[in-house]
């Protein structure tokens, strides 16, 4: 057994939880659609959709139409009953009541990009003796299997603006995200031509082989890390083809359509489908500082139809009930508009939307005043969110990690899941 | 005038302490320190009935000395000359040589950087300082002195102040990082409330910290100043609270308080000194502020380092090599130094503390004494049938998984043509040759995590290794300046064998491996030196390489 002690019982924890993908072999049951089923008996999994520099809430999902701060855009009706969106959103207005919740009453009180960005992504603020892992690692911990075959949190981010690879803090480097920063493929998960497959596998072979010598009778649980870390290899280069929508049919790929961010997306939905519990997908320049209504009228067309083709495409393969879709970034955008056209940094009054996994669909949570200057009803911060998230994938949001003597619960202290919009 | 007062607030285990240092329960201060260490640990081993795992065989010993003191593996022809060391006194020359080397002044600069400066790697000015300061065998006393008070006038002592100076932007940084590198102990909880686990943690103890530091903030130009006024306020967040807001004393965490002497200031005066402020913060050709007559982190350092406070200070530092060379702290965790949280084996602590203290916090003889001690050349592995021990008992040594830069320096070693290094006898082509080391691995320290507390090995770093193609031209070439490069050259298997494993894990294949690995060449014959290349991948990617053991 060269499983820690901690590891094992982890390991022997989840097993109830999943049997998922513990072999690349299975993933040839891609295309068959009784995977699908597979899916619907493990484990959750999420998509948070980032918007990167911070969407207007008024151009998203609470417009003031007429209003003095409202801007140019009209309000339009939407599947549920009595709730209006941005025009700039009409695909998504036909999906809200089977698909998504919107909160309006978010105050995360900091409009700095990196203290507000550590908050959305750490559902708490930043905390000097501290490193707070953020969502994803969270997720990779509590929906991951630990010898996943698959990655357990994918971060795609191919934009400049803010880049932000994301953190697991104190959960360690096992949970941090594989990062794709460059291309839409992940570093170093493609063999080099210069060694032949069956010469990378041997050494890898030979290698554990020696290890295992050497790890007998020693107790560590990071030297148990390095030994999975490498019995993970040949499993996610396996999972190279989860990164090429080349795999797709011409349909599908038609149906997302030739933007990065839908074609990103699109990979998230092959990742969450082949069992990795958590895919952040950037999208950036949300922050229209300058010409705010030309950006998001550029912006909220890709995220309008990106974020329905995705919704509906999850739907039909049954995978959209054990999928928590996100959209959020560090903040939201000021009722007042500047000299420029523009919208600033704001972090008092502004939207999240949650899709799918445990969401009562059409469910419209808090109100901004009639300006959108501040939450006039349900003011909710981000651990609330976070506690809503998580009550959403079946995590109890109270359940505490701890730091050395310190308990830390994975939703802040005080933090409570948003009733209203769960299912 | 100024005066210190103490208030009772000292908790009773703080005034045991005292007692031990000052009693005369402790043994000799005139013993060895290793033979002390190996004597408490010991006393702990029998109480518990628990037979430590024997002592690790000398290349073992070799290595993990190597890693811990000159934070590198050992050369093969290191371990081939330790190996054939007949002198009962050859661990004893070893360490002191290392001690001497230059492999250790750069190891241990790499060390209290990842310690002191952890956010802000590779800050050429302050690993400039810190160089010189462990080549000078600076006293830790000093060196705070030198981080917190520091001279802006001192051409190598400057650099120092790096370490606030990174920090002054947030007061929670300086406070914090302060009280748990220097101190040991974490006050973060006490921001907010009482701190709920550990009664010595009051509010008053973070903001009496806090107001240390609140003067202090960093001008336009770099230099590190103070404000001549300020106070700290602050309010409990309880709901049963009385007091309402108070205003924090200039507390160290014993409960020394520093009165600071009245001076009456017009409001005319106040204006310009905050203009003066102002201009300095903003302005490049603004004259530095002055310095003023009564200054905080002067006095917190003044405090926490005179006799009867500075026991957070001493025990602190010796709690932190101990951590660094054993893998776990006498206390543990590190930034746990209060009463609920006891040592393993607080009369060592005690008599270490004293040690540190009577000898001027020579960090260096500490070290000595650590590495020589039985207790730290425990086997790694273990064996017994039993259940695996306490790990406060220090019965079995730790796997401490390789810092990144000793990771990298030491892939650099390995990958070396093992035949192509500088005698050892021959110190100036060595400076050179570990300068170039370290250079060479600012490359490749990046690609690695730093190990925190609970380390996990990420698949990232797998993956690099599996499919890289630096990895492969840099570790793998086959030229004359590389391993590979010298394995080809060799005749048979055997050697190929006994050439790679003594270079990369410093000791002499073992059967199986040997059988295994040969095994592993012969079926490879059609090419050879694709072969040869598996296998050095195969021993560099293994954990053998990736941890001190």
């Amino acid at each position: 057994m060269t499983l820690s002690r901690r590891g094992f019982l982890n390991a022997a924890a989840l097993g109830t939880a999943g049997t998922f993908a513990s072999d690349m072999t299975r993933l040839d049951l891609l295309r068959q659609t009784s995977w699908a089923d597979e899916v619907k008996k493990q484990g959750k999994r999420v998509i948070l959709l980032w918007l990167a520099g911070g969407a207007s809430q008024f151009e998203t999902f609470d417009p003031k139409p007429g209003r003095p701060t409202g801007g140019p855009y009209r309000a339009i009706p939407t599947s549920a009953t009595g709730v209006h969106i941005s025009e700039l959103l009409p695909k998504m207005a036909a999906r809200i009541q089977q698909t998504t919740a919107i909160i309006r009453s978010l105050n995360t009180k900091n409009a700095d990009h990196g203290g507000g960005a550590t908050i959305m992504e750490t559902g708490r603020i930043k905390d000097p003796g501290i490193e707070y892992p953020d969502l994803g690692a969270i997720c990779a911990k509590e929906l991951g299997r630990l010898d996943s075959a698959v990655p357990d949190y994918v971060s795609m981010y191919t934009s400049t603006e803010g880049r932000r690879k994301g953190t697991s803090g104190f959960l360690g480097s096992r949970y941090a995200p594989m990062f794709l920063s460059e291309s839409m493929q992940p570093e170093n998960i493609r063999r080099l031509e210069s060694i032949s497959d069956i010469d990378h596998q041997d050494r890898l072979a030979l290698r554990d082989l020696l290890a295992k010598k050497f790890t007998q009778n020693r107790h560590s649980d990071s030297l148990g890390s390095h030994t999975q870390a490498y019995q993970r290899v040949r499993g996610l280069m396996a999972s190279e083809k989860l990164f090429d929508i080349e795999q797709e049919s011409t349909e599908i790929r038609a149906k997302y359509g030739p933007t990065q961010f839908a074609q990103q997306c699109l990979i998230a939905r092959r990742l969450v489908e082949a069992g990795v519990p958590f895919v952040k997908v950037a999208r950036a320049w949300w922050d229209s500082h300058g010409e705010n209504f030309e950006t998001h009228r550029e912006l909220c067309a890709d995220l309008d139809h990106s974020m329905s083709v995705l919704l509906d495409d999850l739907r039909d393969r049954g995978l959209l009930e054990h999928t928590l879709i996100l959209t959020f970034g560090e903040f939201g955008r000021t009722p007042n508009i500047n000299a420029s056209l523009g919208r600033d940094h704001f972090a008092a009054a502004w939207s999240a939307t949650l899709s799918g996994c445990g969401v009562r669909g059409g469910a419209c949570f808090g109100k901004t005043d009639e300006d959108g200057h501040k939450v006039a009803d349900g003011e909710v911060g981000a651990g609330d969110l976070f506690a809503t998230i998580f009550t959403a994938l079946g995590i109890d949001p109270n359940k505490e990690y701890h730091v050395g003597a310190r308990p830390v619960p994975l939703s802040d202290f005080g933090a409570k899941p948003i009733k209203d919009v769960l299912a | 005038m100024r005066f210190f007062c103490r208030i009772n607030l000292v908790a009773l285990w703080l005034l045991s302490i005292v007692v031990s240092l000052n009693g005369a329960e402790l043994p000799s201060a005139n013993l060895p320190i290793e033979q002390v260490i190996d004597q408490f640990v010991q006393q702990r081993l029998d109480t518990a009935k628990v037979a430590p795992s024997p002592q690790a065989d000398d290349a073992n010993v070799l290595r993990r000395l190597m890693l811990d003191v000159a934070g590198r593996i050992p050369t093969s022809e290191e371990a081939k000359t330790y190996a054939a060391n007949r002198s009962a006194a050859k661990r004893v020359e070893l360490v002191d040589r290392l001690l001497a080397s230059p492999d250790f002044f750069w190891h241990q600069r790499n060390e209290l950087e990842r310690m002191l400066l952890p956010n802000k790697p590779n800050d050429g000015e302050f690993r400039k300082y810190l160089l010189w300061a462990v080549k000078e065998n600076r006293s830790w006393d000093a060196m705070f002195r030198d981080m917190l008070v520091g001279d802006e006038a001192d051409e190598n002592r400057q650099p120092a102040l790096t370490f606030i100076k990174s920090r002054a932007r947030d007061l929670d940084d300086m406070l914090n990082d302060t009280a748990i590198l220097f101190f040991g102990v974490n006050v973060t909880c006490a921001k907010c409330h009482d701190h709920p686990l550990t009664p010595d943690w009051k509010q008053h103890h973070y903001f009496g910290m806090a107001s240390f530091f609140s003067r202090t903030y960093v001008t336009k130009k770099n230099l590190l100043a103070e404000r001549p006024f300020g106070e700290v306020k602050f309010k409990s967040k309880r709901k049963d609270d009385t007091k309402g807001e108070q205003t924090a004393k200039f507390e160290f965490l014993t409960g020394a308080i520093v009165e600071e002497p009245v001076v009456e200031r017009s409001a005319d005066d106040i204006k310009k000194i905050e203009e003066t402020i102002k201009a300095s913060m903003q302005k490049d050709d603004a004259p530095p502020p002055e310095k003023p007559a009564f200054s905080p982190r002067e006095k917190l350092v003044e405090v926490a380092l005179r006799a009867e406070d500075n026991r957070f200070f001493a025990r602190n530092i010796v709690n932190r090599v101990w951590d660094r060379f054993f893998g776990r702290g006498l206390v543990h965790p590190v930034d746990q130094l209060h009463a609920a949280n006891a040592a393993s084996h607080p009369e060592l602590l005690d008599w270490l503390t004293r040690d540190m203290v009577a000898h001027g916090y020579d960090l260096k003889r500490l070290i000595r004494g650590i590495v020589l001690s039985q207790a730290y050349s425990r086997s790694s592995e273990w064996t017994a049938g039993s259940q695996f021990p306490d790990a406060a008992l220090f019965a079995v040594a730790n796997v401490k998984p390789l810092t990144p830069r000793q990771y990298s320096l030491s892939l650099l070693v390995a990958v070396n043509n093992p035949t192509q290094w500088p005698a050892l006898d021959q110190a100036e082509p060595w400076t050179t040759r570990r300068e170039q080391l370290e250079n060479t691995s600012n490359g490749w320290a990046g690609s690695f995590e730093m190990p925190g507390e609970s380390f996990h090995v990420a698949v990232d770093e797998a993956l690099l290794f599996s499919n890289n193609k630096r990895i492969e031209d840099e570790f793998l070439r086959d030229s004359g300046d590389r391993l590979v490069g010298h394995l080809k050259s060799l005749g048979d298997n055997q050697a190929v064998i006994e050439a790679a494993v003594l270079t990369i894990c410093s000791r002499p294949p073992r059967g199986d491996e040997r059988a295994a690995l040969d095994d592993f060449l012969q079926k490879r014959s059609a090419d050879r030196l694709a072969a040869i290349r598996q296998l050095v991948w195969v021993l560099l990617t293994g954990p053998e390489m990736r941890f001190s053991y």
